[in-house]
């Protein structure tokens, strides 16, 4: 009797087996497939012979990298997009922030209607906000070359000036632009992450007789450490990912990101360099994984322990 | 000089008032505590003596100088919270010198310091922890540890012992106040435990709903309550209170029994009686005593008789050491005059008249 129970017992719990193994076989079939773009990515760009199809390399070359930086403008893309991107992203910290703090801690009857209005700024698909924002870009642009050329008469400055601070076809409006789409999610990120951050720090800190400046900088800005990295991290890659503000809001080859530089370089008519494409890809990607390597650190710190229960 | 007097303090939450005028004054040096139950207003008087809380009217001085609008971090004030509010990213040491480190005290200095607070406290093997990894006792004392470092004038505590075990509790109560004599700092303790108010306290401030219902020395307020309120809060268990009326030393209870409660007072009805559990004594009867017994909690050391009488009216009777009652058994109370208490129908204490008293002596 024992016998038969143990034996039919043991055969579900083969079949249980047998079972789990077809699930993990399929999901790391799926997973393959699903990685497929990326190996052949990542195997083309060392690849002296790359071309569209997934293959094993017979060699391994940088002369697509090379290429990339010195007969294009493959630096000054790489540049652009970080300066940009990384303002961007450190000026949406600084908003988020102040405004996540405050929208934290207070009462007002307005509080609601705002997060929720903010959020919905977030909800509209972009390529819907192009032409008003287009327009006031205008508006604002107008008066800062305005601005400019009042300020100096030497057309080479002019130049020089207008680049870093036109709001269309210049570094400041990017920047602007990418602050403003990111900062919906950062805000709310942040405010969320106040909520958690007891009141009671502050006060202790005031009793401590800290100041305003010092509570920020000894106890609040340590203890929103986790927050910031996270809102970073999205705010720089979905600021990094970004194509459609670069494309409408530059023209010059000067102020091209690499988005941009990517694209253009897909477009060209002559033979497709796949080699040069995905050695591209592969630098574009790059920072985006260093990003969030670097915002892991902080995002798995987490404070507790110091009020009760 | 670091006094606190508080003139006729007031507290507004949109309309609502939580602080309904209070004026205190509380000595240098001295243990202060307030008391009372949960809502009255304890925390909102402690946060608007610490500055964390505006005043809405009236006017808050300490050693002399206005404080009103005075920032907490100028007002040279420690304070102890009820959730330690430790910061969580910094070690004990570095939470206990913090206050030290705003002021740019030399390093060797804030050491020091740090060291004798932790000797104290006892902390030393846990200078380099972070609160996450503390009991809840050792945290209480590193929040401790930071209010005195900075050796303030004035620190105040707001319900510091309630999150941790009895035992705990009896062994910081007698810490506290060792600290207390060692610095000598004027100390605003809150809580709304009774038994510590009564252990610590030099000056006990009994709230009840915004105001001050009373206040004085422990035994003071345990021997002269002035009111229903204050006679039920101090003392465990409470006050007896029974209603009835006053015929001459006669008190008639609604159950038609009769209590001698001595000369002095004036005849009227609708009055209460007090008496303490402790100032009565059981006469076990066979025959009918009229209070029937309910439950007997015994501790030990005492007992605690619960009865009630024929109109459900309820007493409780403290027996020294172990009694032999059970449930449903009838028993004759022995009321001793000279410890009753008599309050009119609103609570307030009504008093012998003291020619009796002279009449007596
Ligand atoms: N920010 C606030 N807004 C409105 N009402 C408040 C606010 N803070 C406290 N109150 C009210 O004020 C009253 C007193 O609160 P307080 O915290 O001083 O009570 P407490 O005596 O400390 O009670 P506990 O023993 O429970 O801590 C309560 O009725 C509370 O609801
Ligand atoms: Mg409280």
């Amino acid at each position: 009797m024992v016998a038969v129970v143990r034996s039919s017992f043991e055969d579900v719990t083969v079949t249980h087996h047998a079972s789990q193994r077809r699930a993990y076989l399929t999901l790391v079939l799926i997973s393959l497939f699903c990685m497929m773009p990326f190996f052949w990515v990542v195997l083309a760009a060392f690849d002296p012979k790359a071309s569209q199809f997934l293959q094993i390399p017979q060699g391994v070359t940088l002369d697509h990298f090379k290429n990339i930086f010195a007969n294009e403008s493959g630096m000054r893309w790489v540049l652009n997009s970080v300066v940009i991107v990384g303002s961007a992203t450190i000026l949406t910290l600084i908003f988020a922030g102040f405004g996540g703090y405050a929208l934290s801690r207070t009462q007002a009857w307005w509080k609601r209607p705002l997060l929720y209005g903010i959020i919905l700024v977030r909800i509209v698909p972009p390529p819907a906000l192009i032409v008003p924002v287009y327009k006031v870009m205008l508006f604002l642009n107008d008066w800062v070359n305005g601005l400019i050329n009042q300020f100096t008469a030497d057309v080479e400055q002019q130049q020089m000036l207008s680049r870093m601070f036109s709001f269309i076809d210049g570094y400041l409006g990017l920047i602007l632009i990418h602050c403003a789409m990111q900062l919906p999610l950062a805000i709310w990120i942040m405010k969320t992450f106040f909520d958690a951050i007891p009141k009671d720090y502050e006060e202790a800190a005031a009793l401590d007789g800290a100041s305003q400046w010092q509570t920020v900088r000894h106890v609040l800005l340590p203890l929103a450490l986790p927050g910031f990295a996270a809102a970073g991290l999205f705010a720089f890659i979905n600021a990094w990912g970004d194509f459609l503000m670069p494309l409408m809001f530059t023209s010059s080859p000067e102020l091209q990101t690499l988005p941009l530089g990517m694209f253009r370089a897909f477009l060209r008519v002559d033979a497709i360099d796949y080699g040069f494409l995905t050695a591209l890809a592969v630098i574009y990607t790059l920072p985006a994984v260093i990003a969030f390597a670097f915002a892991r650190k902080f995002l798995t710190q987490t404070f507790s322990g110091g009020v009760k229960g | 000089m670091s006094n606190i007097e508080l003139i006729d303090i007031k507290k507004n939450y949109l309309g609502t008032e939580v602080v309904k005028g209070i004026s205190v004054t509380i000595e240098q040096g001295e243990f202060a505590v307030i008391v009372g139950p949960s809502g009255c207003g304890k925390s909102t008087l402690l946060r608007m003596i610490a500055g964390l809380e505006d005043i809405s009217s009236g006017e808050l001085r300490i050693g002399g100088k206005v404080m009103n609008h005075v920032s907490p971090d100028q007002r040279e004030i420690a304070m102890v919270f009820q959730s330690y509010a430790l910061y969580p990213h910094m070690t004990v040491e570095e939470n206990i010198g913090f206050a030290l480190t705003l002021k740019k005290v030399d390093k060797a200095e804030i050491k020091q310091r740090v060291k004798e607070a932790a000797e104290m406290l006892e902390l030393e093997h846990l200078l380099q922890r972070k609160p996450a990894a503390l009991s809840g006792g050792q945290r209480q004392r590193v929040a401790i540890g930071r209010a005195i470092v900075k050796r303030p004038k004035v620190i105040l505590f707001d319900e510091p012992l309630s999150n941790l075990d009895a035992k705990l509790r009896v062994q910081m109560r007698t810490e506290l106040m060792r600290l207390h004599r060692e610095f000598g700092s004027t100390v605003v303790y809150v809580t709304h435990d009774q038994v510590e108010a009564m252990t610590m306290a030099q000056k006990i401030i009994v709230l009840h709903n915004g105001y001050v219902s009373q206040l004085g020395k422990p035994m003071q307020l345990y021997r002269e309550p002035e009111n229903t309120f204050v006679a039920q809060f101090i003392g465990v268990p409470k006050m007896n209170l029974l209603r009835g009326k006053l015929q001459g030393s006669n008190f008639y209870l609604q159950s038609g029994q009769v209590v001698d409660i001595g000369n002095g007072f004036t005849s009227g009805n609708d009055l209460q009686l007090g008496i303490r559990p402790e100032h009565l004594k059981l006469q076990a009867t066979g025959a009918q005593g009229g209070w029937t017994v309910d439950v007997v909690e015994r501790l030990g050391v005492e007992s605690f008789v619960h009865l009630h009488n024929a109109t459900m009216e309820q007493l409780v009777v403290r027996v020294e050491g172990d009694c032999e009652l059970a449930a449903d058994m009838q028993v004759n109370l022995q009321i001793d005059a000279a410890s009753c208490y008599l309050f009119d129908d609103k609570g307030q204490r009504l008093l012998r008249k003291p020619v009796i008293e002279q009449a007596a002596g």
